[in-house]
């Protein structure tokens, strides 16, 4: 075990040293000033220039340069936003958590009602009741997210107004910003009208969450249902039957682990793809995150927030990508513990 | 009264543009406490007949029979439920490999507990339970031949042995004390030393337990030294059925001849450098079945009269189903007592 666990931390540390090395050499690949690219500031002087450059170890060698870059990233100081001149760390630490809250409310949805839907067609499937889950997740799987968001916008927000338009939480409240996940933010502030902004804070998420979470949902359907489908079939389970097993019995104690077994890291890999349509998807609600913010970044070519913003993406799904793995290839005994790791 | 009786069972396959008759008139029967072995080439409808036997055939396809009864009830006519209730007391089944059909996740120990039927631990409170599940549990590996229990019971179906999980496979089958034990060619691709301690098993939970056996297999040397009687089968017809040594000494039926002369084991005078004996030809797939009798095609002394189904014909506890059986029969009993 302390081998497979070795094996999966080398393999996260070499992607993100790669993760590392690309970030850094965007600071070069990037139109404009290496200076500017690198710290965020526009020199004014050419005192201030050698002054710089003296600071960002710019007059050294790009071996020197690469480590004072990776000392600054791990001690937390990742420069400053050439177009707000804040500190970056301070700009993520406040989008970052907004999308974590809504991407996490969005699989927690997708795995609470795909994997039990893709169960109940899998057991019964060929009946209409599985296709009708069937004919749920194609339709939902073909929908372009950034289309969808549009779509209930127009219906729920501006024809039924039911739900609010954008943001997170009405600006009538006033939550002081602690950890950055709104609903825990709201129960632990001190403010008179706590349960009105709760409401009215997941009523602001009811959209943007619907929005994502509908096609990791038909995906999650279309594992969990192929899966199952597979593993009652199997000699094991037909040895079960034969038993003299009830069917509850052959089910819960046989195919649905067997059967989560293999979806688990295929599931893993749908983090990704959340995540990419929750940028997509935040832009729309004016989502105060970090696709959000990435994306204005890129409008006013603010080349040091586009690095940084991509270097912690990227290293939050590779991570979360590698350790979910590293779970289910754990907690799975069939599996070969010596095989190398691989994401 | 037999313990299964299974008369005239016909199972029609659904090839994907016609229905096929994968079994026709399939006749079968084990007394309590016999070993009765099932023979015939690969893809001649055993396995098929066994999952007929336990209820395995999918919807879909067309099973009818004149009798396929356990002790008298008929198992066509009864519910899911009465009949799991059969296979979880009465009945059991081994299959042909061990591997797969053990649950990939879960340690053998617990998949043997789990067997266990409630009723036969004593009505202790619920935390005597697990202790008594593991003295069955332990109790039955020796039983079966599994000596270091401690090394193998924790331990999951990919990392032992075929032959270990055979045992446990037949462990969990004897769980439930069944009467019949329907082993579908339980040593297959086993090498003959662990081969032999599953047959002596298999032949002593017999003896001991009076457990009826239904072997099935294309294995004639083990059948010949463990079975009391044999059914042969070929592409889903049985041929001939009788005592074991009646069918060696003298076959009626041109198959079951062939199928022992296939084996040189059982020629006693077996001149060096002789031909192996076999007939001309394969067995038909299930799309090219021949009419009649199915052998036709490849059998020495068909005439015009084998394009219609023989009748089975039963004299004396042996029944063959051929036109021309290759001696008159005989009473073999009456002879033997000459």
């Amino acid at each position: 075990m302390l081998n497979l666990l070795l094996r999966y931390i080398n393999l996260m540390v070499l992607t993100i040293a790669i993760l590392v090395i690309i970030s850094f050499s965007l600071a070069y690949m990037f139109p404009g000033d290496t200076l500017t690219n690198i710290s965020g500031i526009v020199p004014q002087s050419n005192e201030q220039r050698v002054a710089l450059e003296a600071v960002f170890k710019l007059d050294r060698s790009i071996f020197v340069q690469f480590w004072y870059y990776l000392e600054n990233l791990i001690s937390g100081d990742w420069g400053v936003s050439s177009s707000s001149q804040v500190s970056l760390l301070e700009e993520i630490s406040i989008a970052f958590p907004a999308t974590i809250e809504l991407i996490t409310y969005a699989l927690l949805v997708s795995i609470f009602v795909g994997i039990p839907l893709g169960f109940i067609g899998g057991i019964w499937h060929h009946k209409p009741f599985d296709f009708g889950v069937v004919t749920f997740s194609v339709v939902s799987y073909s929908f372009p997210v950034f289309w969808l968001a549009l779509i209930f916008i127009t219906i729920f927000c501006l024809q039924l107004g039911y739900l609010p338009l954008s943001g997170r939480v009405n600006f009538l409240y006033d939550i002081p910003h602690s950890s950055g996940f709104i609903l825990w933010d709201i129960m632990r502030a001190d403010i008179p009208d706590k349960k009105d902004a709760f409401l009215d804070a997941l009523r602001h998420l009811i959209l943007p969450t619907a929005s994502i979470a509908l096609v990791t949902t038909a995906i999650f359907i279309r594992f969990t249902r192929r899966s199952i489908m597979d593993e009652m079939n199997k000699g094991y389970i037909e040895a079960a039957k034969s038993r003299g097993f009830t069917t509850k019995q052959i089910f819960f104690k046989h195919g649905l682990r067997n059967s989560l077994l293999p979806i688990l890291p295929l599931m893993a890999m749908q983090i990704s793809t959340l995540f990419t349509n929750a940028m997509v998807v935040e832009t729309i609600f004016s989502w105060p995150g970090i696709g959000n913010w990435i994306i204005q970044a890129i409008y006013q070519r603010d080349y040091p927030a586009i690095r940084i913003g991509m270097l912690v993406v990227s290293v939050f799904v590779v991570t979360l990508t590698i350790t979910i793995e590293f779970i289910s290839r754990a907690i799975d005994p069939a599996r070969d513990k010596f095989q190398r790791g691989a994401v | 009264m037999p313990l299964l009786d299974v008369k005239n069972l016909t199972v029609e396959i659904d090839t994907g543009s016609v229905f096929v008759k994968a079994l026709d008139k399939v006749s079968l029967t084990v007394e309590t406490g016999e070993i009765r072995a099932l023979v015939g080439e690969s893809g001649s409808g055993k396995s098929l007949i066994v999952r007929a036997i336990i209820g395995a055939i999918p919807d879909h396809w067309i099973i009818t029979a004149d009798r396929l009864t356990w002790k008298g009830q008929n198992l066509l006519g009864m519910s899911n439920e009465q009949r799991r209730i059969i296979m979880r007391r009465e009945i059991a089944v081994v299959f042909q490999d061990p591997t797969s059909s053990l649950d990939p996740s879960a340690t053998l120990i617990s998949q043997l507990e789990e067997s266990i039927p409630e009723e036969l631990l004593d009505k202790g409170m619920f935390w005597h339970r697990n202790k008594q599940r593991r003295q069955i549990a332990v109790g039955l590996m020796h039983k079966v031949g599994i000596k270091n229990h401690e090394a193998c019971m924790q331990r999951y179906p990919h990392e032992i042995a075929a032959d270990i999980a055979q045992k446990f496979m037949i462990a969990m089958a004897l769980v439930s004390e069944p009467e019949l034990l329907i082993a579908d060619d339980p040593t297959r691709s086993m090498e003959s030393t662990t081969k032999n301690q599953i047959l002596r098993l298999l032949s002593g939970l017999n003896e001991t337990r009076k457990l009826a056996i239904l072997f099935v297999s294309h294995d004639l040397l083990a059948i010949s030294s463990m079975a009391h009687t044999m059914t042969v089968l070929y592409c889903g017809q049985t041929v001939e059925s009788g005592k074991v040594k009646h069918l060696h000494r003298r076959p009626l039926h041109p198959y079951t001849k062939a199928l022992l002369d296939s084996a040189p084991s059982f020629q006693i005078n077996l001149p060096p450098k002789s031909h192996l004996v076999a007939l001309p030809g394969t067995i038909p797939t299930l799309k090219h079945l021949p009419i009649g009798c199915r052998l036709g095609p490849r059998c020495p002394n068909a005439r015009k009269e084998c394009v219609k189904v023989p009748e089975q014909k039963m004299v004396h506890q042996h029944s063959y189903s051929c036109h021309f059986p290759l001696h008159s029969p005989v009473d073999d009993d009456l002879e033997n007592k000459q």
